[in-house]
């Protein structure tokens, strides 16, 4: 009776410990063999292959072939096109995000609404209407003929101007609620207390303001150049040759050439890319953070 | 609020450039649908003459749309059941439990959202292939179920935390049991995150591109599936009406959520002392 008493105060809170762990095991399993199993195997399974000969020797020649001709000015094509994407959509994306940052609560929440909503719409729809807006007697054309500019109407479609405007268009919902998030984010008292030091408007736009939303725009930029890369919709249905992006080659190998290892290694160097970006953005992050405690 | 606004040209201008942007993320969207009331076959905007000459195309005999649409549909209901399961025991085990590799356990969770999704899918061929399992609703639904799960859990994991656990453990205390607690409080506290993360999941599902054109076969073309063919290769009219039904849909579904989370915000303040209330906020913020 008395050991059994002077167990009592630590032995509860193990066992409830023990019992709230086992109790996270067991709902987590479903969702972590699932993925294991349907997410991670299949992804191990291709980099298996990608290093496999069709014998079934060890070999890297699926990725001597993946960095060489074509292969290699498509996978040019798609960092080129990425990068492009990434740029315009962080460039626009900064502006309408700091213009919407300015606004009233519900005229400010009107405006990410319309940025929101189409997020929801399916990529090819939104795609398929670009296609419509950008022919040669599509609505822009039709606009820069009657605004008189000179030239039109313009080739705007199976072209890479075509495809960088439908991979920013795609991409700006998401860049701007990024962005949006990060200029909410910045403390206020920080400008007011430079302009009460003097400080004229573009000084602590460029000294205070930009290095605050630094990391931000950063790590924005970085997530829309890694989702960029793996676009295919848009670049197949708005470009021509010359726009094949890496994905659009992986989904030909497999489907037309009946080429599985030479896809896989494909697949492997987009997630490779794809890796990089990451590392890059945890790296930014974390500088971003040891920033930001030094200014506060 | 500082940089271009300094001088009154600066602002105008910046607002002039916010608001064709934000016309120019809406018109794609608008263009769709008032096109799908033309009555000429080419898509020419804006349209001389209107009729509904498209959506009777859509479902007039032999049309393929009806089939792929019905494919569509169920495979995206098969989807978000596997999404919704996988969902709440993940968020629960995420939110409410001690997790040996918590961190390893949510970033394996997320992963299929960061990882390109044409490897994902490249990743399901190579599985599926072998099994002879190409063309299967359900193992597209399995594959769809790899895309949509992450996004379930994110909305669930935001309603779990928006929960006051306080709740629970003033049930507990008054001696209901686990399955009490769950079926009394949480489960109607967590209801409008529930379809949310129902929601989204289906969505996902339906507007799937990449799994379902590696995963099907001839006779099963999903919709979006379809759509892309008719885009790339055939140059079908009737797509338009497709895609302003679908833009429909979305634009539906997002009416739901709102129309849920503004039903269920009251719920738990009702519950709660005016102060903590107000500190809590509004439960189910999702960000998918």
């Amino acid at each position: 009776m008395a050991a059994t008493l002077a167990g009592v105060p630590a032995r509860p809170r193990r066992l409830l410990a023990s019992r709230r762990t086992r109790i996270g095991i067991l709902y987590a399993l479903p969702a972590v063999a699932y993925l294991l199993a349907l997410f991670v195997y299949p992804i191990f399974s291709t980099l298996l292959l990608s290093v496999q000969d069709l014998d079934g020797s060890l070999t890297l020649h699926w990725y001597a072939d993946a960095l060489t001709g074509v292969n290699l000015s498509v996978l040019f094509t798609t960092l080129r096109i990425a990068a492009e994407t990434a740029l315009f959509s962080l460039v626009i994306g900064f502006l309408l995000a700091n213009a919407i940052s300015r606004l009233r609560p519900l005229p400010a929440a009107l405006a990410m609404l319309i940025v929101v909503v189409p997020h929801f719409i399916s990529a090819l729809v939104r795609t398929y209407g670009w296609i419509i807006m950008l022919g040669d007697k599509g609505l822009v054309n039709q606009l820069l003929a009657g605004l008189g500019v000179p030239g039109a109407p313009y080739q705007l479609l199976y072209n890479e101007i075509g495809v960088v405007i439908g991979t920013t268009a795609m991409m700006l919902p998401y860049t701007v609620l990024l962005l949006y998030g990060v200029m909410r984010g910045v403390d206020r008292r920080l400008l007011a207390a430079a302009a009460s030091m003097g400080a004229g408007r573009l000084v602590i736009f460029r000294r205070v303001y930009l290095p605050l939303v630094a990391p931000g725009l950063a790590t924005a930029g970085l997530l829309s150049f890694i989702l960029a890369l793996g676009y295919y919709i848009t670049p197949a249905l708005m470009g021509g040759p010359n726009q094949t992006m890496i994905a659009s080659l992986i989904n030909q190998q497999v489907m037309k050439q009946n080429q599985w290892n030479g896809a896989a290694a494909e697949g492997v160097i987009l997630l490779l890319l794809t890796f990089a970006g990451l590392l890059l953005v945890k790296l930014v992050s974390s500088l971003g953070e040891a920033k930001k405690r030094s200014a506060s | 609020m500082i940089g271009l606004r300094s001088t009154l040209a600066g602002r105008i201008a910046l607002t002039a450039f916010a608001t064709v942007i934000l016309l120019f993320l809406a018109l794609p969207i608008v263009v769709i649908v008032i096109t799908s009331f033309s009555k000429s076959a080419f898509a020419s905007f804006p349209p001389d003459s209107f009729s509904l000459g498209w959506y009777q195309a859509l479902f007039a005999d032999g049309s393929k749309w009806p089939g792929a649409l019905s494919l569509s549909a169920v495979i995206a209901s098969l989807s978000t059941v596997f999404s919704l399961i996988l969902g709440v025991t993940a968020a629960t085990a995420l939110t409410r439990s001690e997790l040996p590799l918590r961190s390893a356990v949510y970033a394996l969770v997320l992963g299929p959202l960061i990882i390109p999704h044409i490897v994902t899918a490249l990743g399901l061929f190579l599985l599926f292939e072998p099994a002879s399992m190409l063309g299967s609703p359900l193992a597209i639904a399995l594959g769809h179920t790899v895309m949509a799960s992450p996004i379930a859990v994110m909305i669930l994991i935001a309603t779990l935390r928006g929960i006051d656990e306080r709740l629970e453990d003033a049930a507990a205390s008054m001696g209901a049991g686990r399955l009490t607690i769950a079926r009394r409080i949480t489960l109607p506290l967590a209801a409008p995150g529930m379809v949310a993360a129902a929601i989204f999941s289906f969505i996902t599902s339906f507007d799937d591109f990449y799994v379902s054109q590696f995963l099907s076969s001839v006779g099963t073309l999903t919709l979006p599936v379809q759509i892309y063919n008719s885009l790339m290769f055939d140059i079908d009219p009737s797509v338009t009406a497709v895609s302003a039904l679908l833009i429909a849909f979305a634009i539906l579904a997002l009416v739901l959520v709102g129309l849920v989370r503004w039903l269920g915000s009251g719920r738990q303040n009702a519950l709660l002392s005016v102060e903590t209330a107000t500190a809590l906020g509004a439960p189910g913020k999702e960000t998918p």
